[in-house]
């Protein structure tokens, strides 16, 4: 599926939502779902160290490095990208019989892309 | 371009402008007064002037893919490359051995490997900018995405032959389309032949089906560089190496070029695989819809055998590349390599569209010059046009190399004394300019000027943002 950046930064696909996030300069595509209780992280705000995202539900802090290690394929050329949804394409039906999900492209705020927040407490548990 | 009055030349301010400089003032490199290049491989017009105005300490910026700057070192990378294949004219030798000597001999050679490796970084550094991969990438996703990439192709026109199609001289538009396809036509494979030695397996084998198609099974009327010349040969073009160097743009320039740059570094094999997978996989459609725009602009007056021959034979290098090839080496090598022939298939997708845009471009803009005269001559009405600094002039004669040129601004163009031609286009008449007469050259279009008569003078100004043509443009 294809993605304008200037325009969208969310993708939702079926009940599952990825959300663009930067970092390094990179644009990667993640699951909006923290590991702990599946709250979205695409609220979340960044550790003071930027090395971590702190969940809005209970405050979990998932690592920057293992978020992007869970992205999804995705080549960026320009301000488009496009990225490899899991599941069989639109119009087709899986190997194993799954049908496709509807697929939305939407632009929200994202609070995980904001710069980290100052005085923020690094003392609850990491993800 | 030319003899060059007052231009003020910086000096070059780092090792690469300095090894460049002194590479293009080779008299190899410094023209002949005719548009087209006589039949000798070692020459070709690198336009020292135009290429003295260029800062090398400053990347290409993805805004500048194609324009005056990637001319200029698209056309330095090509030679560079170029002087790294056999390349002897049909002629035979002859009283070009010296030439033969100069090209590829100890001076040149030592100046190119000084500073090919930075040049390429100067050209293609912008495609790390324009080009992600990101996430964790299996053997399907690569195919998804290849499939996507393939599909999205096969959906979309062609901005070239759309331009073609819509031209009021539809031949000139046509021909200059095919001088772009010259530039590889005429030494077709050189690049995929550097990925042919060493050892990698069956994919290895795959490759030399591909590579041993080009080359005509050994037998040279079926080589497709023949089958190509054919084609030029059927329109009343010349046939050899690089009779049109003068009319090559930035954005063809960078694609063939791009196809060394990942050939040369074997690093960088696997991205040149996702590359070459994705080009072998457009080009069969791609055509079939140039016999089809052809057919309608010349009937059965050209020569389409190389074509033919693409739509038939491509569809089967596609699916070799695709499955023997770029399929098979992420299945051996694994999800380390992936990310890699993933990038390869997206800088083809991203370069192949910087050749059909400049081209189109410039076959618009050739197509319509009359619409890019401007109103009142040399005047300039307040508030239309960039103040006189600036402004360069120019004196050619008969006898003065000619050489094209862009630039990264519009620019107004002014015959100042004498009559000029304007040459945009390699074949159809050139645009006189009588003396007074200016034109608006766009950003990056390419164009050349030589005198009608004995000489003439030419000044080059900064189009200010208020400038227009003397009529709006009908295309």
């Amino acid at each position: 599926m294809t993605i304008d950046l200037r325009r969208h930064n969310t993708v939702l696909a079926g009940d599952d939502r990825y959300f663009v996030f930067l970092d390094d300069g990179r644009a990667r595509l993640v699951p909006d779902h923290c590991p702990h209780r599946g709250g979205p992280l695409s609220l979340g705000r960044r550790t003071a160290d930027g090395r971590r995202l702190a969940c809005p539900w209970h405050g979990t802090r998932v690592g920057v490095a293992a978020l992007c290690r869970t992205a999804l394929p995705m080549v960026r050329t320009g301000d488009t990208a496009i990225a490899v949804l899991p599941g069989p394409p639109a119009g087709e039906t899986g190997e194993t019989g799954q049908a496709p999900v509807p697929v939305t492209v939407i632009h929200r705020h994202i609070l995980a892309n904001l710069p980290p927040e100052a005085g923020e407490g690094t003392t609850d548990a990491t993800a | 371009m030319a003899i060059d009055t007052d231009i003020v030349r910086p000096g070059p301010a780092d090792d690469l402008g300095r090894h460049v400089a002194a590479f293009t003032n080779d008299n190899l490199f410094t023209g002949v007064p005719q548009l087209l290049h006589p039949p000798n491989p070692y020459r070709r017009m690198l336009v020292p002037d135009a290429v003295a105005e260029v800062d090398f300490t400053r990347p290409l910026s993805p805004a500048e893919a194609t324009g005056h700057r990637a001319l200029v070192a698209h056309r330095l990378l090509g030679t560079f490359y170029e002087a790294d294949t056999v390349l002897l004219p049909e002629q035979g030798l002859g009283a070009l051995r010296g030439d033969f000597d100069r090209f590829y001999g100890d001076g040149l050679r030592r100046l190119r490997e000084a500073s090919l490796s930075d040049l390429e970084r100067f050209a293609f550094a912008l495609l790390d900018d324009e080009v992600d991969v990101t996430g964790a990438w299996s053997v399907e996703d690569l195919a998804a995405y290849f499939e996507h990439a393939a599909a999205e192709a096969d959906a979309g026109e062609a901005e070239s032959l759309t331009a073609i199609a819509a031209a009021r001289r539809p031949e000139v538009a046509a021909d200059t389309y095919l001088v772009q396809l010259a530039l590889d036509g005429l030494t077709e494979a050189s690049a995929m032949s550097k990925n042919l030695g060493g050892a990698f397996g069956p994919e290895q084998s795959a490759l030399f089906k591909v590579f041993i198609d080009e080359f005509g099974y050994g037998v040279h009327d079926a080589k497709h560089t023949t089958i190509f010349r054919k084609m030029l040969r059927s329109r009343g073009l010349q046939t050899h190496v690089h009779a049109y160097w003068n009319f090559y743009l930035a954005g063809p320039l960078a694609t063939n070029n791009y196809y060394y740059f990942v050939s040369r570094d074997h690093a960088s094999f696997f991205r040149y695989i996702g590359a070459v997978t994705y080009a072998e996989r457009v080009f069969a459609p791609s055509f079939v819809n140039m016999i089809r725009t052809y057919r309608g602009v010349f009937g059965d007056d050209v020569d389409l055998h190389y074509c033919e021959e693409h739509a038939h034979i491509d569809a089967h290098h596609g699916r070799i590349t695709r499955d023997e090839i770029l399929l098979a080496l992420a299945e051996r090598h694994g999800a380390g390599v992936i990310p890699e022939l993933v990038r390869g298939i997206a800088e083809a997708r991203l370069l192949g569209g910087w050749f059909e845009q400049d081209t189109a471009a410039q076959i618009r803009w050739s197509d319509d010059l009359d619409a890019h005269r401007l109103p009142g001559g040399t005047q300039t009405p307040a508030g239309t046009h960039a103040p006189a600094e600036g402004t360069r002039r120019v004196r050619v004669t008969a006898g003065s190399p000619f050489g094209t040129r862009s630039h990264d601004r519009a620019v107004v163009v002014t015959a100042e004394d004498g009559a000029a031609e304007l040459v945009t286009a390699p074949t159809g008449p050139s645009a006189r300019l009588a003396r007074g007469d200016a034109v608006l050259v766009p950003a990056g279009r390419l164009y050349g000027i030589r005198p009608a008569g004995p000489d003439c003078t030419y000044s080059v100004r900064l189009a200010g943002p208020g400038t227009t043509a003397v009529t709006p443009s009908a295309s």
